[in-house]
């Protein structure tokens, strides 16, 4: 088959990736100074036979190398130790936050594909007039907006008309299935919207150069000379050369909405992953915070190598 | 008479300059086609030469302007610009760019390529357009099995017979083949040149050959015209502007290229480079390289008949009346 | 030795050129204009907070979330302190927090840059390699998990903003690096005997500048918009006043249902507009210097016909 070694080597990179940032998050928090960080069976209020069964699991008497293994044996079955916040499994409650998270971010980040495509194309396609200065200078200015502020600038404008926090209405009292997809739905509308515009001024930027460069190709003009009419050429030839490039820089902005994220969660009380970071800095939660940082980061690895297969299948050129 | 397949008349294109200012690439070009005949377009590069192939097609940038005529069996096909000249593209004139170019789309396969063309053109549909393709294929060389590759799994010269190919799908009249041999090494050039000589001769094809390179024009046209600074300065048949050359430029063009100038003969250069084209020529633009200037240069000359069938712009043909 | 001279003299003319179209660009394109004034004014406000500022940053002048006025154009924060003054103390740490985080960014990207590209080889693939893995791993996580260990402080932001944001600087260097190490003059230079160093400061540095510019100013931006991030979630510096405190201090103490806007609205249109400001520049340059945007093939736009000129060819 063609290019199984490149599918390979990128599945190949993302597990390597994934095992340093594993690394990573075990030098952070064990070689690092303070008695709060290196041990992690000082759970408030736990009980004795909790704190006796986290030294043994996570073998907190042994050495720093005998720790790592284990804290690598005990992440392959999905212990991340246990909340000080909340007494539970970091495990469980990230589990509950991702659920909470992803529906949010998934509407925003297409929000903001689609209309950044949409722009993009449309400011290339009218390089050198109002429409794209518009554009262009719309998209930069909601590029440049610090994401918190923009949400509380929708908040200012919407407060009365939308709901401004949380995820659900909670004097809602045992509401029938519509009734709470609405109320999901109306809650879910600023800070996806949120989202939405802060990414989609970058990815308008991204659309566009990649664009311009397509149209400069010469295949292009080959196309026109074929006598194709202009908007054939930019769906079917144009936009398909485009794609490739911005699939590598749209996964490059993973890291991007994931910041995003935190900090709408944070202005909307939205209870997911970032908000989860939130609360674990604040109660300097560190077994939440490096379950936290963890997940993130292997969502980010793994939508990373999404985004190099589809390359991959756009693009036939890749044989290796 | 009847109208020729293809005239140009007058022609001029300007480029808007990033800098401010325009450029005069083309400064009234005009040319003639009958059909099956096959014309040479020559000069050093920035002459104009490709910027003029490209008006025929009206494929030029949105930073050009251009005014002038271009006429296929008598109708002007430039008034009506871009839109009106869609219809004739490909069906009327079609081109084949140079082989360096990334001229094929990567992430199309060629036979979707030549598909493409033939369906637009309502020339075949579905099997039949395949079935076309294959034959088209083959007929410049590529195994019809091929049709399924991508350009980058084919070698330079196979591409750039794809692109053959792809110009002839709709039954062209006229073929411009702009530097068709350029990248290619050597024995493939051969193969290219020999190609194309013989579709034209198959196809009945007329053939606007656009290349810096005498030899090439030598191996495949009848005739040729000179541009220089974005004019033409010399056009005739070939035989008489190598033996009898109206126009010092296209005698030290000729003397310049060492496989028609002979072994014995000493190889020239031509010393100097040619005028800006961003500002206006004073005089005869040849004038600063020319090794037979004289007092007339100063005034611009215009292409005029030397002999029957022969034209050029030179004073010096004003001094010795035919 | 006649092909010599032509050869020597070219690195002062490439210099001399590059030069010059940095400053052509901004000048010929009014997006860079823009932003280039806003950051000049800007920088002027920062450096000049503790003479212009009309009060003290920690004086109370009148009552909390004070109305604006004509003596308080822009109102009174949570702590009564006027919101002018605190913009322009804010302005003055959040750039000197995007300039040094940006710093050590160039300093460490330049350098890895610098090194994979013009060593090449094995230096080459394992720096690279790093590059890809920073790269992938989501910076803002990383920086709240570093940032909460370390503790709060001006210093430690900008370390850590510093150390994640290298990436695209080592990899626009060495890719410029790269070629322009190919290019003759330095092979010519190294001929006669030139050191590394020498080249990279005589040839590589004058060729890389003006895209080592654009990104630097992009940089700048990034930085700034991460010390607002890691100060919204609690992580500046309490003892500093930078825009990214401003914007959480008026959220945490409920500027909004106070319905106090201007305690939120300029601190976060201030970010905006310097951020927007470095994007122009910076967008501008990287524009004006990728060659592969300067031909269009198509465009809404069509040439354009002119009336015939009449000289010429139409008497044959």
């Amino acid at each position: 088959m063609r290019g199984i070694d490149y599918v390979l080597k990128r599945i190949g990179f993302a597990v390597v990736t994934i095992f340093v940032a594993v690394t990573i998050n075990f030098v952070l928090f064990r070689l690092a100074p303070g008695s709060a960080v290196t041990n992690l069976s000082r759970v408030p209020h736990a009980t004795q036979q909790l704190r006796h069964a986290l030294e043994v699991q996570f073998g907190l008497d042994k050495s720093k190398g005998e720790q790592y293994v284990i804290y690598l044996k005990q992440l392959l079955h999905g212990n991340l130790g246990v909340s000080f916040e909340y007494e539970q499994p970091v495990s469980k409650e990230l589990r509950i936050a991702l659920i909470n998270t992803l529906p949010m971010v998934t509407l925003g980040t297409l929000f903001s594909i689609l209309i950044g495509t949409l722009t993009g194309v449309i400011a290339a396609w009218r390089r050198g007039t109002p429409v794209e200065a518009l554009t262009v200078s719309s998209a930069l200015g909601f590029y440049s907006m610090p994401t918190q502020w923009l949400g509380l600038m929708l908040i200012i404008i919407f407060s009365g008309v939308l709901p401004t926090g949380g995820m659900t209405n909670e004097f809602l009292l045992n509401p029938g299935f519509w009734q709470h997809l609405k109320d999901l739905a109306s809650h879910i509308v600023l800070p996806s919207l949120t989202l939405g515009l802060v990414l989609y001024g970058e990815y308008t930027l991204i659309v566009r150069s990649a664009m311009l460069e397509t149209l400069g190709e010469d295949y292009i003009l080959t196309a026109r000379a074929k006598g194709l009419k202009p908007w054939t050429i930019v769906r079917k030839h144009a936009l398909r050369n485009a794609m490739l490039p911005i699939t590598t820089l749209v996964a490059l902005s993973l890291g991007y909405i994931v910041a995003g994220a935190i900090l709408i969660e944070i202005v909307f009380s939205w209870p997911g992953i970032g908000r989860a970071v939130y609360e674990a800095v604040l109660q300097r939660d560190y077994p939440m915070l490096q379950g936290a940082f963890l997940l993130l980061t292997i969502s980010v690895v793994i939508c990373n190598l999404i985004a190099d297969l589809l390359y991959f299948k756009l693009d036939p050129r890749i044989t290796e | 008479m009847s109208a020729p397949l293809l005239r140009v008349e007058d022609l001029h294109v300007w480029f808007d300059l990033a800098e401010g200012g325009e450029l005069h690439a083309v400064q009234g070009v005009g040319l003639s086609l009958e059909p099956g005949e096959r014309l040479g377009l020559v000069g050093e590069s920035g002459c104009g030469k490709t910027t003029t192939a490209l008006a025929i097609m009206g494929l030029l940038p949105p930073s050009a302007s251009v005014s002038g005529r271009v006429l296929i069996d008598g109708t002007d096909i430039l008034s009506g610009g871009e839109a009106a000249m869609r219809p004739h593209r490909w069906v009327d004139v079609a081109i084949v760019f140079q082989g360096a170019m990334n001229a094929l789309n990567p992430v199309r396969t060629i036979g979707e390529q030549i598909v493409e063309s033939l369906e637009l053109h309502n020339r075949a549909r579905g099997t039949a357009a395949r079935s076309r393709t294959a034959e088209l294929l083959e007929a410049v060389g590529i195994p019809a099995g091929r049709a399924a590759r991508y350009p980058h799994e084919l070698s330079g010269g196979m591409r750039q017979r794809a692109a053959i190919a792809m110009a002839l799908s709709c039954d062209p009249r006229v073929l411009i083949a702009d530097e068709p041999t350029t990248a290619l090494d050597v024995m493939v050039q051969a193969q290219i040149l020999e190609l194309l000589d013989a579709l034209c001769r198959d196809f009945g094809l007329a053939l606007v050959l656009v290349t810096h390179d005498l030899p090439v024009v030598a191996q495949l046209c009848d005739r040729c015209a000179v541009m220089y600074a974005g004019e033409i300065v010399e056009r005739g048949p070939l035989d008489l502007l190598y033996h009898s050359p109206g126009h010092p430029y296209s005698r030290m063009l000729f003397a310049a290229s060492p496989d028609l100038a002979g072994l014995d003969e000493p190889v020239l250069s031509i010393p100097g480079a040619p005028p800006r084209l961003d500002r206006p020529i004073d005089g005869c633009p040849f004038r600063p390289r020319c090794d037979s200037a004289f007092a007339a240069c100063v005034e611009r000359p215009s292409l005029q008949e030397v002999a029957e069938d022969h034209a050029a712009a030179c004073h010096l043909n004003d001094r010795v009346p035919a | 030795m006649t092909n010599v001279a032509p050869l020597i003299e070219a690195p002062a003319e490439v210099e001399s050129s590059r030069r010059g179209f940095l400053f052509q660009t901004l000048r010929r394109r009014p997006a860079a204009v823009i932003g280039a004034t806003i950051l000049v004014l800007v920088g002027l406000t920062a450096v000049l907070a503790p003479w212009i500022a009309p009060y003290g940053l920690h004086t109370q002048v009148g009552r909390v979330f004070g109305h604006p006025s004509w003596r308080h154009p822009l109102g009174l924060d949570d702590g009564g302190i006027d919101m002018v003054t605190l913009l322009m103390w804010g302005v003055r740490v959040s750039l000197v927090v995007g300039f040094a985080a940006t710093f050590v960014s160039m300093a460490i990207g330049g350098a890895i840059g610098v090194v994979a590209g013009y060593f090449g080889g094995v230096v080459d693939t394992i720096l690279m390699r790093i590059t890809d893995y920073f790269l992938v791993v989501p910076d803002v996580p990383l920086m709240i998990v570093v940032a909460a260990i370390w503790g709060p402080s001006l210093f430690h932001i900008i370390i850590v903003i510093g150390i994640l944001l290298w990436t695209s600087t080592a990899r626009v260097i060495r890719a410029q690096v790269k070629s322009v190490r190919e290019r003759v003059y330095v092979k010519r230079a190294r001929a006669l005997g030139a050191g590394h160093t020498r080249i990279v400061l005589r040839h590589v540095l004058p060729q890389v500048a003006p895209l080592l510019i654009a990104n630097t100013v992009l940089t700048i931006a990034v930085a700034i918009f991460d010390e607002t991030a890691l100060s919204f979630l609690g992580l500046g510096d309490p003892s500093t006043t930078s825009l990214g405190q401003v914007i959480e201090h008026a959220f945490e103490r409920t500027a909004i249902s106070s319905g106090a806007w201007w305690a939120i609205v300029p601190p976060g249109a201030l970010v905006a507009l310097i951020i927007l400001a470095c994007s122009l520049v910076g967008g501008s340059l990287e524009d004006a210097l990728n060659p592969r945007l300067r031909v269009a093939h198509l465009s809404a736009r069509t040439f354009r016909l002119r009336p015939l000129v009449g000289r010429g060819t139409d008497a044959l």
